[in-house]
């Protein structure tokens, strides 16, 4: 149950991404399995290599999935910017919509 | 053929079906479950034994076969038995109400066994006096659990080993002796559990009541399996306790300490003794025997029921079959011969000497019959039979020679299921979701009437040749219907208006953009196919995925969903366009008011890419919300997946919540949740009782126990109870059903748009199930097979209204050479919009009904689906389509289209592309035709250049009136006179689009026309 909890919290996050560049590592899909990934990744790590079953499972496996999808989002921007600075484009450009 | 004639031909074939439906409606019988008639449920998991090592579907055939001579019997009319997954078995039997009486009848595994009883009795009790006292099973398990079973050569047949036995083993006698030891043996090693005074546990680590059969398990992890594991430290249990590691893996939530696991290995069997007159119920003796069995009930023919002679009770009488004879003499001749070798103390009676023979059924000794080898020293011949004394009622002697008539099961049968619904609420269940299904229908109806007029009207056609022709399949295969069966129907109902809108709404958009009625006919219906298609083929695919995995139940639905889809495919695929063909030039149809399209001028405005962030941004709150919600209150799983009893029982006495508690607490079931309900159908003094750890196989005690205090009226009480080996089947199955229905999504989309398209539509549907789960654990509303089923079809429904839009982007696309992809998005949104939202509604209409007029099943199963349904319109429109837009505007080509279009307004991008723009294609993306491949493209080319301007029908596609003209003239056609007659315009001038065999590049428009900038758009500041 907390690995849902990481994963839902994870994909809150990534809705939010809207409001920056489009400069993660496989844009919008990328950050989107960057910030499930990394939640349950950091959630996973927390609690000491172990998923919480549905009695273990409390609100604070809701805030520590937080960080755990920022990093996982940051780790892609900051990747996805040195490979559009490396191919010499930037998709940040592409991604205020309309 | 003409289209005409087609058309008469497609309506004559619907004549001639509805023909048909009407005589099998008026002929053939409704088959209702037993959910709507009343009945018992009961599934049994096969198990393996010595004889049937493993259960293969050859065994379990068998067994079905066994379990239907049983089941005709007992009795019972249009019995269902069928396989239901690789090991398990359902039994339906319609109308029966005395539950218990059905499980002996039906799931006994009736194994008749019969024993020389002195040499293979064990322990140092010798063969006259069994373990007794409170802790008998205890001691007796221990004794067994020391025990090893002996080869001998009493163990091999009368007629000697076979021949291929000899020749495996060479002719070794001592493998030989262990081959046909262990072939005797009559059940597999039995794990038991004891509490720390020493009595068996029964349900969830509660003692089990004194004189209750103990059921013991076939391996460490079918015994524990009512323990949840739980981390922490585990308890400390009996020394030398078996299962160790399994019980240490349960942590804190195993059985109480002190507890003790005790095995038993194969080869020797604990069974009760015989039960003497007046022994108390609650009093058990056992033995331990080394299972080496002469006979078994394969060997004896012709059971009857009779009186006995001598004391006037009921016994059965059998004969034995010519090998069964064979083995019965020479084991009897055996026991003669050995009474007469016991030498005896002076003065003893020789009787003293005699061997007995047990008769043993289901490891309960139901005869112990003496072999005087004075009278018979050559042993019994068996001619006489044998008689099985002690069985109680003569109903029960009838059962049981019915039973060794009919055979023992090949393989053991654990019930791992019983659902027992009563006739009263059957009936209320079957009236509530037939008006459920009359009111949806009718609000469907009259949606389409107000909002398509005469197409509605055809639209209404089509829905009840739809109905008649499903039910008239119902009643034809037959499908049994069920509560979600009806469900299933119900739902379909809204499948097929959606075709009907979505074509509607096609021919009404042609017809918008100047189209001849007949001509808008054609055109919309040939379009809206292949959305049609796309979105059905996968709703029937999800129905394929659900009938293979779920449970009876929801199979039902599921069956019923995909049926309907197809039917629905026919009748708004075929019947529709044939009766609009026809209808075509008629007067009924002459003036576009008569589809419904002057109401609907002025289109949608809105920016769908620029403000979807503020979508996002609510979809992650409301995801944030439900993440909170299921970390801090949980998901409320119902005992479908949990395991449990929930018990509706009428009583005939008024008892109030404490005593009921008072009745169930000495069963061990004191914690149970009680309630008091007002069900006028079943009377005043109902009780539901719901607890987790009563299993099935003692539902009937429950019962019995409220009987015997306040009067259970029989025939009305209802009880679901799941164990836990089904329930943690039906939570895998729920979460392979969930995988599967996205991966075939997936495959579908990726197959028919491109891999691209099926990533959003995947996430959209994520959306669609987290936000449910969010709201399920807000709420706390149970979560059941149901709504398992209820989302998996969400997934069906939602991925309608996203392969809508995703088709008109696809469609969009090379008609808009120079927009970006948000204004292909965009403009393919404002499109779509009103069948998207009309889809919706009507799936919401039906759902609605359900919610509102089905009973309890129906209510749960009608709010995950409107739950699913909202969110699901709401995904298609602001989540899969933007997250496809943001994904598709990084490939090159939409860069340098967007590059552009910031260069031509300053750092903007407007929401909409004037016509001008987004049809004429820029001088980067223009190549020169290539050269034709073939004569046939070089004859199509000639013909298309040489032809003179295009008229509406012939010429390609031109781009749609774009209905949200935010950077355009105001009017929304985009040809920038605000007068609104662009799309006609363009119809009939030739087309400014570059094309292959255009040529070179089409000059740019000289005036541009300056966009309107909406307020919260931004700059592209970092274009390069």
């Amino acid at each position: 149950m907390s690995l849902l909890v990481w994963v839902m919290m994870g994909i809150a996050v990534w809705h939010f991404t809207v409001f920056l560049p489009d400069r993660f590592r496989g844009g919008i899909v990328g950050a989107f399995l960057a910030g499930a990934l990394g939640a349950a990744i950091f959630g996973f790590a927390l609690n000491g290599g172990s998923v919480p079953g549905r009695d273990d499972t409390e609100l604070v496996q809701a805030f520590i999935a937080i960080p755990g999808s920022v990093i996982g989002l940051a780790i892609s921007y900051f990747w996805g910017a040195r490979a559009d600075r490396a191919a010499g484009i930037d998709h940040g450009m592409t991604h205020e919509g309309s | 053929m003409t289209s005409r004639n087609r058309n008469l031909a497609i309506l004559g074939l619907v004549v001639l079906l509805l023909g048909a439906s009407a005589a099998i409606i008026a002929t053939k019988k409704t088959r209702l479950g037993l959910d709507l008639r009343g009945g018992t449920e009961l599934i049994y998991e096969g198990r393996p034994t010595p004889k049937v090592p493993k259960v293969t579907s050859e065994s379990i055939n068998d067994a079905i076969n066994t379990i239907r001579k049983r089941a005709d019997a007992l009795g019972v009319s249009e019995p269902e038995i069928q396989q239901s997954g690789a090991t398990q078995i359902s039994v339906s039997l319609p109308d029966v109400k005395n539950a218990q009486r059905a499980k002996d009848q039906v799931g006994t595994t009736a194994q008749l066994q019969f024993y020389d009883w002195e040499p293979n009795v064990l322990g140092s009790r010798g063969p006259d006096a069994p373990y007794s006292g409170a802790t008998a099973l205890y001691q007796a398990a221990l004794v067994a659990s020391k025990s090893k079973p002996k080869a001998e050569a009493t163990d091999i047949p009368p007629d000697g080993p076979s021949k291929d036995v000899e020749q495996r083993f060479g002719g070794d006698k001592k493998k030989i002796e262990q081959y046909y030891d262990r072939r005797n043996d009559t059940t597999t090693a039995k794990y038991y559990l004891f509490g720390p005074d020493k009595r068996p546990l029964g349900d969830n680590g509660k003692p089990l009541p004194a004189g209750t059969t103990y059921q013991p398990s076939a391996s460490c992890k079918e015994l524990l399996s009512e323990f949840t594991p739980q981390k922490g430290k585990p308890k400390t249990y009996a020394p030398g306790t078996d299962c160790a590691k399994e019980l240490k893996a349960l942590g804190p939530a195993g059985p109480p300490a002190g507890s003790r696991v005790v095995r038993v290995p194969q080869g020797i069997v604990i069974i009760e003794s015989e039960r003497q007159k007046n022994q108390p119920k609650t009093v058990q003796n056992f033995f331990v025997i080394e299972d080496d069995s002469e006979l078994s009930g394969s060997d004896i023919k012709n059971p009857k029921a009779q009186e006995d002679q001598q004391s006037g009770g009921p016994v059965v009488t059998m004969e034995f079959t010519d090998k069964g004879r064979k083995a019965f003499a020479a084991a009897t001749k055996r026991e003669a011969e050995r009474g007469s070798r016991q030498i005896l103390p002076p003065g003893t009676p020789k009787d003293q000497a005699f061997q007995r023979f047990a008769i043993t059924l289901d490891n309960k000794i139901v005869s112990l019959a003496t072999i005087d080898f004075v009278q018979n020293p050559e042993g019994i011949d068996g001619r006489t039979g044998a008689q099985i004394e002690g069985v109680g009622s003569i109903q029960d002697a009838n059962d049981l020679a019915q039973n060794l008539r009919i055979g023992a099961l090949p393989i053991e049968l654990k019930l791992i299921s019983q659902t027992q619904v009563s006739a009263e609420l059957g009936k209320q269940a079957l009236h509530q979701g037939l008006i459920a299904g009359a009111v949806g229908l009718v609000l469907t109806i009259l949606f389409l009437l107000l909002f398509y007029r005469v197409l509605g009207m055809v639209a209404t056609v089509a829905l009840l040749i739809y109905a008649v022709l499903l039910f008239a399949l119902v009643k034809l295969i037959p499908i049994t219907l069920t509560l979600p069966g009806i469900a299933g129907m119900v739902l379909t109902l809204a499948v097929a208006a959606d075709a009907n809108i979505v074509m509607y709404e096609r021919i009404k958009e042609e017809a918008r953009s100047g189209r001849s009625i007949p001509a808008a006919i054609s055109s919309g219906y040939t379009k809206a196919l292949k959305a049609i298609v796309d979105a059905n083929v996968v709703t029937v695919g999800v129905a394929f995925i659900l009938f293979t995995l779920a449970t009876a139940g929801v199979k039902g639905f599921a069956f019923t969903l995909g049926i309907g889809t197809l039917v629905s495919l026919f009748t708004a695929v075929l019947a529709t366009s044939a009766i609009l063909g026809s209808l075509a030039r008629s007067r009924i149809l002459s003036r576009p008011s008569a589809l419904g399209v002057a109401r609907e001028r002025s289109g949608w405005k809105f920016d769908f890419m620029g403000k979807s962030k503020y979508f996002f941004s609510l979809s992650g709150v409301i995801i944030a919300i439900g993440a909170f919600a299921i970390a801090g209150l949980g998901i409320n799983f119902g005992i479908d997946f949990e395991s449990g009893t929930r018990i509706t029982a009428p009583l005939q006495r008024a008892a109030s919540v404490e005593q009921v508690r008072s009745t169930l607490d000495p069963l061990g079931y004191g914690d149970a949740k009680i309630q008091q309900v007002d069900d006028p159908g079943l009377g005043k003094n109902v009780v539901q009782i719901k607890t987790s750890t009563l299993q099935p196989e003692r539902v009937n005690k429950v019962e019995a126990a409220l009987d015997q205090k306040f009067g259970v009226r029989t025939g009305d009480f209802s009880a679901d109870s799941i164990g836990p080996t089904f329930g943690s089947q039906i939570a895998r199955t729920a979460v392979i059903a969930i995988i599967a229905s996205l991966f075939l999504i997936s495959i579908y989309i990726a197959m028919r748009f491109e891999l691209k398209f099926a990533v959003p539509v995947l996430i959209a549907l994520a959306h669609d199930l987290l936000i449910t789960s969010g709201v399920y654990a807000l709420t706390g509303k149970e979560v059941s097979t149901s709504t398992v089923a209820a989302l998996l079809t969400i997934m069906g429904f939602s991925l309608y209204d996203t392969v809508i839009v995703f088709d008109r982007i696809r469609e969009n696309v090379p008609r808009m050479p120079r927009a970006t992809f948000s204004q292909i998005a965009n403009r393919s949104m404002s499109e779509v919009l009103t069948r998207s939202l009309a889809t919706s509604f009507v799936v919401l209409l039906p759902v609605g009904s359900l919610l509102l007029f089905g009973g309890e099943t129906l209510k749960d199963f009608a709010f995950a689906l409107a739950v699913g349904v909202i969110s699901g319109a709401y995904s298609s429109i602001f989540i899969a389509t933007p997250v496809l837009n943001e994904w598709k505007e990084r490939e090159p080509v939409y860069m340098r289209r967007r590059r552009v279009v910031l260069e031509e307004h300053g750092g903007m991008v407007p929401a909409f592309a004037t016509a001008a723009e987004a049809t004429a294609a820029p001088a980067a993306e223009t190549a020169a035709p290539r050269a034709p491949r073939s004569r046939r493209e070089r004859r199509q080319r000639a013909a298309r250049d040489t032809r003179p301007p295009a008229p509406p029908r012939a010429a390609p596609p031109p781009p749609p009136p774009p209905p949200a003209p935010a950077v355009t003239d105001g009017d929304g056609d985009g040809d920038g006179d605000g007068d609104g007659d662009g799309a006609r315009a363009r119809e009939q001038k030739p087309r400014v689009t570059s094309t292959a065999g255009s040529g070179a590049p089409k000059p740019r428009p000289k005036t541009k026309p300056k966009p309107k900038q909406s307020r919260g758009r931004k700059k592209h500041g970092r274009s390069r």
